[in-house]
Formats: structure tokens, sequence, C-alpha cells
């Protein structure tokens, strides 16, 4: 299981619930299972295939460029941020 | 300098020269500016005079019969843009955007916005052109300041931008609000309730300029067989290449971008401006083609950093951070995309705090499209946080430094997006302050006063290429692609050096073109030493197992039963030791297989972030408002510093930054949204003569996500110097200051209420 930690303004989609233990191998798994609890999750995060232009997927704290088919290990966290860059 | 461990390192933490310092002390280096080539012209831009005006009317005949004139642009000339996202390197684009900043098509948002250009056999001639361009206006109101576009009925600068929400909704009524986002935890409401002290106020910060010293620059060359050349100042040739392809719809493998040595960028020189206008005046004209920005052009039409207005609210109990609200409101500048995003992600995160709302609003405003600049959005968040807790601390009667241990982030600490720290340094940080000769020293005298602050960046890591080519004579020439700005060619070449095991002196960096190396993301994100010295470390391990392969093949073994170490390869056996030297199996690699090539090529993951806490020391003439910077004191958990010269000058560099952000630097205008100091003799930037040595302590705390435990250390050290020097005024002179810049008249009006 990976924890999903659930942004804000996605929690009303979660039941209002913050954090969620769900099941997945890789990315695309997650949010797809996460989207079974909380429909319309994975739609706000991803969006042709790629993740939205305007958030950023960060696995175990770490924003990066991640494909949908990144491995997820047993208590991963995964969470969605706004976009960043740096100077 | 400080540092937790003994280095095990030969040749990092050693202080080399920097390969490129002859050419660049001697004057030879090779800048945008420098760039001729045969029948080379000259081209210029039109910028609006407004601020805020549809454009009814270009008419460019009469440029075009100008003497000398070859060519004449405008938005017409460029393919259609596709109002769309896409991610070009820099983060996502919009491609309309983009393409409308560097010429405007149906409307000017900001005075300065480019309209026009002309290309002529001289700049003079290029310059008496554009003058015979007639454009007409349709003016209209411009909206400056980032609360007043935040009103219901504010100008709007498009009528088809409503505010956006993480949920996908989307406001009623257009809005100059582009984004909204929210980060959130806890019962905030019931912590205050039961806090012991709380400070609530507002703190607004001005929209402010990088600074670079050489203006933006571009020379293209559109060739008879349709590629393009592209010789220009970026911090990221391959993200220039990309969005040049993408506006003007050309295929990116017949553009080659050059990058020339750079006069500074801190972020403001990863957005094109020039080079596409100098590519299509170059298709035009049959001719190569220089454009250069003046310094007003700089100050008016690139891309500074937000003007902020933050609204907050922090409570304490028992000395414990409980419960924070902010309300953070950023200027993006002509088109959506500041950085309030980082502001609010980074905000907090020197701490650890159960309770917290943050708010964060992306507003537009008849501006300059803001760009990056050093840890883009987090010097504002820390101005206001970190002047509240100053203030907390003052009230509960805790010293301001302890207040900020006790409630530090650790290992396991959740930042405000839910995520936990892996191994960070603040704590480390505020422990070498707290026992800092600095810290420990007494501030005497009257008007004088002592402040500190921390600061937290999150680092990047991104993709970077390199080649490694070993030489016959032992030597090897790494190709990287990664423009050089702080001293990165030494960092870089100093991490292969240590991999090989052989002096730096042997090793010759080179920054390529993009025709000439693989793909990297830019400078930019404290990433280039990080991510590209992984990329060199996984070259030089490339190498090393050639080596082995080698030697082992002379020595009839397999490659296993050999072992590389200190720039020899070395055979073990029951009866005997065979030894080959780097520069003997170099020397013969020709006839042992070929030239021996490493290669790194990667997406580098584990990028680890940066702390820091400043100490600072002011006097405050009561009657001139004149703060002088008595003694500075930056310490910054720097992972492992390769080379720390390098390290202390990325510090100081942030550190004088921040001092002209938090003392003089802002963007000045008038009502109809000209700036009135566009010029270095009115933007008052800090000087040599405006600040001491600023003492750099590196506080050594290995990355476990790198190889040499490198972070990133270019961009935190801008983070905390604003709210610093508030709170050492705070200490001087008794008056909060909430507001930036605390410039001499500031100063003045609000010690003798004035304002």
């Amino acid at each position: 299981m990976a924890m999903v930690i659930v942004p804000a303004p996605l929690r009303d989609l979660c039941g209002g619930a913050a954090r969620l233990d769900v099941a997945g191998a890789t990315l695309e798994e997650l949010l797809r299972n996460v989207d079974a609890l909380c429909p319309g999750f994975y739609g706000r995060v991803i969006e042709n295939g790629q993740v939205r232009p305007e958030v950023a997927v960060a696995i175990n704290g770490e924003a990066a460029n991640y494909p949908l088919f990144e491995p997820l290990s047993p208590g991963s966290e995964v969470t969605i941020i706004p976009a960043i860059g740096g100077g | 300098m400080t540092t937790t461990e003994r280095s095990p390192y030969k040749v990092i933490g050693t202080r080399p020269i920097r390969p490129d310092g002859v050419e660049k002390v001697t004057g030879k280096a090779q800048y945008g500016a420098d760039v001729r080539l045969p029948g080379m012209i000259h081209g210029r831009l039109l910028r609006s005079p407004h601020a805020h005006a549809y454009i009814r009317r270009i008419d460019t005949s009469a440029a075009e019969k100008m003497p000398g004139v070859l060519a004449v642009l405008t938005h017409h000339d460029f393919p259609a843009a596709r109002d769309e996202m896409q991610e070009l390197g820099e983060g996502a684009v919009n491609l309309k955007e983009l393409s409308d900043n560097i010429l405007a098509s149906d409307k000017v948002l900001y005075r300065g916005h480019a309209v026009a250009a002309v290309a002529a056999l001289s700049p003079h001639q290029a310059e008496e052109a554009l003058k015979k361009i007639v454009v007409e206006y349709e003016v209209l109101p411009p909206v400056l300041d980032v609360m007043d576009a935040m009103r219901p009925d504010a100008p709007l600068l498009s009528e088809t931008r409503f505010t956006r929400e993480m949920t996908g909704q989307k406001s009623e009524k257009p809005s100059n609000i582009a984004s909204h986002l929210q980060f959130k935890s806890g019962d905030v409401e019931a912590a205050f309730a039961e806090a012991d002290a709380i400070v609530e106020r507002d703190y607004t910060t001005k929209m402010v300029h990088q600074g670079y010293i050489e203006p933006h620059n571009a020379t293209a060359s559109w060739n008879a067989d349709g590629t393009i050349t592209i010789w220009t100042s970026t911090q990221g040739p391959f993200v220039v290449r990309a969005q040049v392809a993408e506006v003007l719809r050309h295929p990116i493998s017949t553009i080659r971008v050059i990058p020339m040595e750079i006069g500074g960028g801190f972020g403001g020189k990863i957005p094109i401006y020039l080079d596409p206008v100098a590519a299509l005046l170059s298709k035009k004209s049959g001719r190569p083609v220089k454009v250069l920005m003046s310094r007003t052009d700089v100050f008016e039409a690139s891309g500074p950093t937000s003007g902020t207005h933050i609204a907050l609210k922090v409570g304490v109990k028992d000395g414990v951070i409980t419960a924070v609200k902010a309300d953070l409101a950023y200027e993006a500048g002509a088109y959506a995309g500041s950085p309030v995003g980082a502001g609010a992600l980074m905000m907090l995160s020197p701490y650890n705090i159960e309770n917290f709302q943050i708010d964060g609003y992306d507003v537009v405003v008849n501006k300059p499209k803001t760009s990056a600049y050093r840890a883009p959005g987090a010097p504002a968040a820390a101005f206001a946080i970190e002047s509240a807790l100053d203030e907390l601390a003052h009230k509960i009667g805790a010293d301001p430094l302890e207040l900020r241990k006790k409630n530090t982030a650790r290992e396991g600490t959740r930042r405000v997006d839910g995520t936990a720290f892996p191994r960070i340094g603040h704590e480390e940080c505020v422990d070498a302050a707290l026992n800092s000769a600095h810290y420990r020293s007494p501030i005497e005298g009257p008007n004088r006063g002592r402040g500190v602050a921390s600061g937290y960046w999150i680092n990047a890591g991104m993709q970077s290429s390199v080649v490694a080519a070993v030489n016959t004579d032992g030597t090897v020439n790494l190709i990287e692609g990664s423009t050089d700005i702080g001293g990165t060619r030494a960092s870089l070449a100093m991490q292969l050096a240590e991999t090989l095991g052989l002096p730096f002196d042997v090793i010759r960096p080179t920054v390529a073109d993009t025709d000439s190396v693989g793909y990297n993301d830019v400078t930019g994100g404290s990433r280039t030493t990080f991510a590209s010295g992984m990329a060199v470390h996984e070259a030089g391990l490339d190498i090393q197992r050639q080596m082995r392969e080698r030697a082992a093949k002379g020595w009839g073994v397999a490659a296993d039963a050999v072992s590389y170490a200190d720039g020899r390869v070395t055979l073990k056996t029951d009866s005997e030791t065979k030894e080959l030297s780097f520069a003997e199996i170099a020397k013969k690699a020709a006839s042992t297989g070929g030239p021996i090539v490493g290669r790194g090529s990667l997406t580098a993951r584990g990028a680890g972030a940066a702390y820091a806490t400043h100490i600072v020391d002011v006097e405050v003439d009561p009657d001139t408002g004149k703060v002088t910077i008595l003694r500075y004191t930056a310490v910054q958990d720097v992972g492992t510093a390769i080379h720390p010269s390098y390290v202390e000058g990325q510090i100081q560099g942030g550190v004088v930054q921040g001092i002209g952000w938090a003392l003089n630097e802002e963007y000045y205008y008038d009502d109809d949204g000209r700036m009135a100091n566009s010029s270095y003799l009115d933007y008052r930037m800090p000087t040599a003569l405006d600040v001491p040595m600023i003492d750099a302590v590196l506080v050594e705390v290995p990355n476990p996500g790198h190889p040499y435990g490198v972070r990133g250390v270019g961009e935190v050290p801008i983070v905390p110097p604003l709210a610093a020097i508030a709170n050492a005024i705070a200490d001087a002179t008794g008056h909060r200051f909430t507001s930036l810049p605390m410039s001499p008249r500031r100063v003045v009006e609000e010690l003798h209420g004035l304002s």
C-alpha cells in the first residue's frame, strides 16, 4: 500500500479524507485506485496521459516529471503540489 | 567554515582555480554581444509606450523604405500560436502567451511590450526605422498592484481569464486572479483560540529585478538549408531550442543553439524574448541578425519577480508554533504564472506546525511577465513568516533562534503538502548560528540592532547529459550542456576527477551547444552541481569500467578480477600484483579497442532540500533613514561543498541580492504604468561599498541522494535576508517594518510618523 496525501482542494472528492492508504504498483495504478475511492481525482491530476501542467506529483516529497509507469514501493508517499520552478 | 565530518575526498572540498577564469579576466571570453558574423546586420524592437492598450493597427510601410532596412517584423509574421499549455523545459508554458509576449498580437499588457522589429545594416538605421512605424493604440486603464488587480471592478487584462481551482472549478466571471491554491491541516481556529500570543500583520514586497549585468541578446542565422543557428545568453540552450521550435513551428532538430558565456541570470535568463525575433528577421533579410536589449528594455520587458501582499496570522502556545493562517497574493505580471505556489509550499518548511491554512493567489497585472528569480516565491513568504516569528519571540520573551530551534523541522516532519522530510539540516543551521562568534558577541551602540531569520528551498533534479572523452595523454575532455553561471565547469570537473581518482587539472570541461551533447535542463533550481554532477559520476564509472576491461584484456583475465582506484587499475593475485595507470591505458586505447568515452545521461532524483539561517547587525540613521549593514553571517546546510569558494560565493551573492531587495530595490511606477527608475542610476542595487564581508558558514549535512552528498546551494541564501534585516531594524529602532523596501525615505517616514 502507498499513502496518498490528498491536497486540501481535493479532499471533498474523498469525503474529507486527508490521507488514504491505497494499493498501486505504479503511479497510474495508484491514481486509478484513488479515483475509484474519490471519483474525479484522476482527472484533476492527469490530462491526456500526462500530469496536468499546473500541478506536479511528489513521491516521497520529491516533485519530478514522473511517468505514469513510475514504480511505487510499499509505503511510498504520493501527493499533488502546485507546479514550481527554480531560478 | 565549519564542517561536520572530515572529508573523505581528494579533490572535492579543495579550491582549484576555475577553468574559465583566465579567459574571463583577460577579456577573451565570448559573450552574446561579442558575436560577429560575415554579413551580420542589427535588429531592434519597437515597444509599447502604454501599459495596457488594444493594438488597432500597425503600419510598417514607411519603415520598410528607410535606408539600410532589410526586414520589418510584426506578429503577423509569426505562425498562429495554439492557446494551449505545453511542457517546454522550464515548466508548462501557454504557447499563445509565449508568442504574444515576444511580439504582441492584439493587446499590449505592459509598457515595453514589443510590437514590431526592424533589421538594418546598422543599429542606428534600425532605431531610426522604428520611429517610422505607426501603431494605433486604444489605451486602457492599467492595473499595477496585486491588491488592486484582485478587486471585482479592476480593469481586466483578459476577458477570457477565469480563476482556476485545483478542483477544476472556474470563477463565474472573468478575473485577474488566474488561480487559487490551498494547503490546509489541523484545526487552525481552535489553535488560535488556545494560543498564548498571536501576531497578525500584512506584509508587502515590490516587484524587483534579478539585476544581472549582461542584457539579453540573441544572434540568429536562418541558413539556406532551412536550419537555424542561434547564439544567445541563456540558462538553458535546450529550452531556447524547444521554445523557438514551438513558436516558429520549426523542426527542433534543425535548430542549433550555441550558449555564449553568461553575465548572470538568476532565473531571468530561462525565458526567451529575442531569439525567435532574430531568427525571423534573419529569414526575411537573408542575413545573420543580432538583437540586443538596452538596460531599459531589460527592466521593462524581461522577467522580474513578483510584488506581493501576504496577510499572516501566527499563534504560539508554550513556545510552540501552533497555528498559521496565511493569504499570499503574488503578481504574475502580464500573463499567469507567478511563483505563489512555491512561496506557499516553502513558507513553513523550516518548522513543524500542526495547524495551518495557506491560500495562494496568482494575479495578473500590467507589468512584465514575471520569471524565476533565485528561489522564486520563497523570499517574500519568508519575509512574512520570519518577521512574525521574531515579533512573537519578543512577545513571549524567547530568544529568536531558540524559538526556531524549538519548532524546527527534522527528518520525518511533514511539509505543508503532507510529505515527510528526509534528512535535512535546519536544526544544524540554527545550532551553528547559536554557537557562532557573531551571535555570541554583544550588539552595542545607539540605533543598532540584530536580526535573524531562516529559509528553505526545495532544490531540483531534472535531466542532465555529459560525455567524457579520454585523450591519449591521460587527460579527459568533459563535454557538458549546462550553462556555467556559478562555477559549474569547476564543480563538475572536480566530481569527475574524484570519480576517476585523477588530479583536477587533467579534466578539461567545455559547455557545448545543443548539437553536441545530449539534452540538459536549465541551469536553475540549484540543480547543476547536483544533477549534472550525478551524470558526471555516471560517466566516470563508465570510464572506470572500460579501463578495467582494457587492462583485463591485456592481462588475460576477466574484467571483474581487476579493480579501479586512485587512477590505477590493479590485478592482485596470491603471487603478484599488476598495475596500470590511467595514462598508460589511455595511451594504448587505439590498440586495445579504440576510444574510451564515458557517458552519463539521467533524470536526477534525490535532490536534497537546502536550509539557511542568517544573522545580521545593522545601524539605522534616524535622520536620514539610511540602514548600514554592520555585520552579516550566513549559515547554510550545503550538503557536501564541492568547491567551497564557489559555495561561499553563491551564499554571498544571494545575501547581497537579498540586502538590495530589503533596503532599496523596487520597480517604481507612475499611475500610467511607466517605470520611473529603469536604469541602474535610479534602480538602486547594492555595490561593494554598501556591504561588509559576508561570513559564510558551511554546515555539511551530506545529501543521501547524491554519490558525493551534494545539495543545491545557489538559491536558499536569498531567502532569509529580507526578514533578517527587517528584524534587525526592529531591534534597532523598536519599529516593525512590514513593507519593502526599507529605503531611507520609508524609514524616515515611518520613524517620524510622516507616512
